[in-house]
């Protein structure tokens, strides 16, 4: 229950709640915190953030002080990956990623917590790749004081899921790269695939353990695969070849090295020609042309995501389709942009 | 609905004979939901076991009368709206409800209160407890459910009135026909007719 006093009278009494100052452009935090003992001194620094009245908490055996809600809220969200303190500020506990990795959100699970009243939850998207200690997920009660009730709902739900958001950790894959066209085999042109590779797969902690460079030829194409596979690399990359002239016959390649799942094309662009294979457990990846001019293609998406452990089959390549359109924009600012945020 | 609320109250079969009769379950509205937790656990008017309120709310309440425990447990308004993000892959809306429903947990689809219900014995499945018979009409009421007015027992048509109206006996030849029979055999009366 809470008790409205007025400031001029609440001189001793400990504050209910942090009391938040916006100074544009300047500072937004809490002017004042939880518990704090108002003095003298301090009435005039409330009047000037609008304060007339203060609030004395008298909670209720079925009440919860919005602080106490938020630890628990957060407690049932965060899962594997994601740390937090208990040190609500203005009535929010944020949750930070423990190390590197790859967000994961049910978002089942936080549309339906959100949809209780007085409590919420707002998260990065899904499949965010994350740095260790960046911000993933805020939880917080809406009123100071708030019911059990929605508040053991709520954790219920994210219980019943596991958890709501997690940072899957990227496996240190090692990685064979196979780099086919003719016209870089016999050195009518350089390779420019190698060192974007290189650079995108150590900036997600994974290694290359071989590369080979062939000409447009099927049955070679197909041996290396194995080869690569032989010498124990667990993702293969595969560039050249992706398209629909009659030269490119990496994927019938892919095929003749025994995948027993390939999936050819995304609905996503630039990176619709891509293509997801498995032979065994082994990720293939058929890396599109267009890896080699724009900073950011569905590459970019799915890359993390099998990192990550996900298995990509028909269904998450066409579900890229919302959000998969990048925007070209002058100044690339992938991932903190809309491309590949899906729902 | 009906399995949390059985498990709810410790009935594990509701349907086996020995736990049959310790069921009692209030339906709160006539629509399907009504029927599929009759069906699951057994519970039936003519047993006494069923019993229909008429609010019109998504809710059933499950009463073991051993406990006596009762939870009443209300859909919530919210699990049709989370369908989608549960069955994105679907996308007919009455294929993706029943995929989303299987897919969504207990404390999603419902919510659950802890409940007291007062049963009159009169309520209770077994033998008829008492028949009087209404002073005005003759009818035979049972289990109490006559209405005291100056002292004389009344049936509730006509202490409280009826939902149905115009009340006018007919005779046998008239029972014995059948619809087939209607235009010559049942002109139409005029139900102001005196």
């Amino acid at each position: 229950m809470l008790k409205k006093v007025p400031l001029e009278q609440s001189i001793g009494t400990s504050l209910a709640h942090d009391i938040t100052e916006v100074r544009p452009g300047e500072f937004k935090g809490p002017a004042f915190r939880k518990g704090h003992r108002v003095c003298e001194e301090d009435i005039c620094h409330l009047q000037r953030l609008g304060k007339n009245h203060l609030y004395v908490v008298d909670l209720e055996p079925d009440e919860l002080h919005e602080n106490e809600a938020a630890a628990l809220l957060a407690a049932a969200i965060a899962g594997p990956g994601v740390v937090w303190q208990n040190d609500p500020r203005e009535g929010k506990i944020e949750m930070f990623a423990e190390s590197d990795g790859l967000v994961r959100i049910d978002t089942a699970a936080l549309g339906a917590l959100n949809m209780i009243d007085e409590v919420m939850c707002a998260t990065v998207h899904t499949h965010t790749r994350i740095r260790k200690g960046e911000l993933v997920a805020a939880t917080r009660a809406i009123p100071l004081v708030v019911k059990r009730e929605p508040i053991e709902r709520a954790t219920a739900i994210a219980r019943s899921h596991g958890a709501i958001v997690e940072v899957l950790p990227l496996r240190p894959a090692r990685v064979g790269l196979i780099i086919t066209g003719d016209e870089v085999y016999h050195g009518r042109i350089r390779d420019g695939f190698e060192p974007i590779l290189r650079r995108k797969l150590a900036d997600l902690g994974a290694t290359v353990q071989a590369v080979a460079f062939l000409p447009d030829d099927a049955e070679r194409i197909g041996e290396k695969i194995r080869e690569h596979l032989g010498a124990e690399c667990d993702l293969l990359l595969l560039t050249g070849g992706m398209s629909v002239d009659p030269d490119d016959v990496t994927r019938h390649g892919i095929r003749l090295a025994g995948a027993d799942e390939i999936h050819y094309g995304t609905a996503v662009l630039p990176g619709a020609m891509l293509l997801v294979a498995y032979v065994g457990a082994v990720p293939i990846i058929g890396v599109p042309a267009c890896g080699l001019h724009h900073p950011a293609t569905a590459l970019d998406l799915v890359l993390p995501r099998i990192l990550a452990g996900e298995r990509i089959g028909k269904a998450q390549l066409a579900f890229l389709g919302h959000g998969g359109l990048c925007r070209q924009c002058p100044t690339c600012i992938f991932p903190r942009c809309a491309f590949g945020k899906t729902t | 609905m009906a399995l949390l609320g059985c498990r709810l109250i410790g009935l594990d079969d509701p349907r086996r004979r020995d736990q049959i009769k310790k069921l009692i379950v209030y339906v709160e509205m006539d629509r399907c939901t009504a029927d599929a937790v009759a069906f699951v656990t057994g519970a039936k008017l003519g047993r006494r076991s069923l019993k229909f309120m008429d609010y019109g709310i998504m809710a059933a309440t499950f009463i073991n009368l051993d406990g006596p425990r009762a939870f009443r447990v209300i859909s919530t308004e919210e699990a049709r709206d989370l369908a989608p993000l549960y069955a994105p892959g679907e996308t007919d809306k009455s294929r993706q409800q029943i995929e989303a429903y299987r897919k969504m947990p207990e404390c999603v689809l419902f919510r659950v209160q802890k409940v007291h219900v007062p049963i009159s014995p009169y309520d209770l499945p077994g033998p008829t407890r008492s028949k009087v018979t209404c002073t005005r009409c003759g009818q035979v009421v049972r289990d109490g459910k006559e209405i005291i007015r100056d002292g004389e027992p009344l049936c509730k048509p006509c202490a409280l009135g009826a939902y149905f109206q115009n009340p006018q006996a007919i005779g046998w030849p008239e029972m014995h026909r059948s619809p087939d029979d209607q235009a010559e055999a049942c002109p139409e009366r005029d139900p102001n007719a005196t």
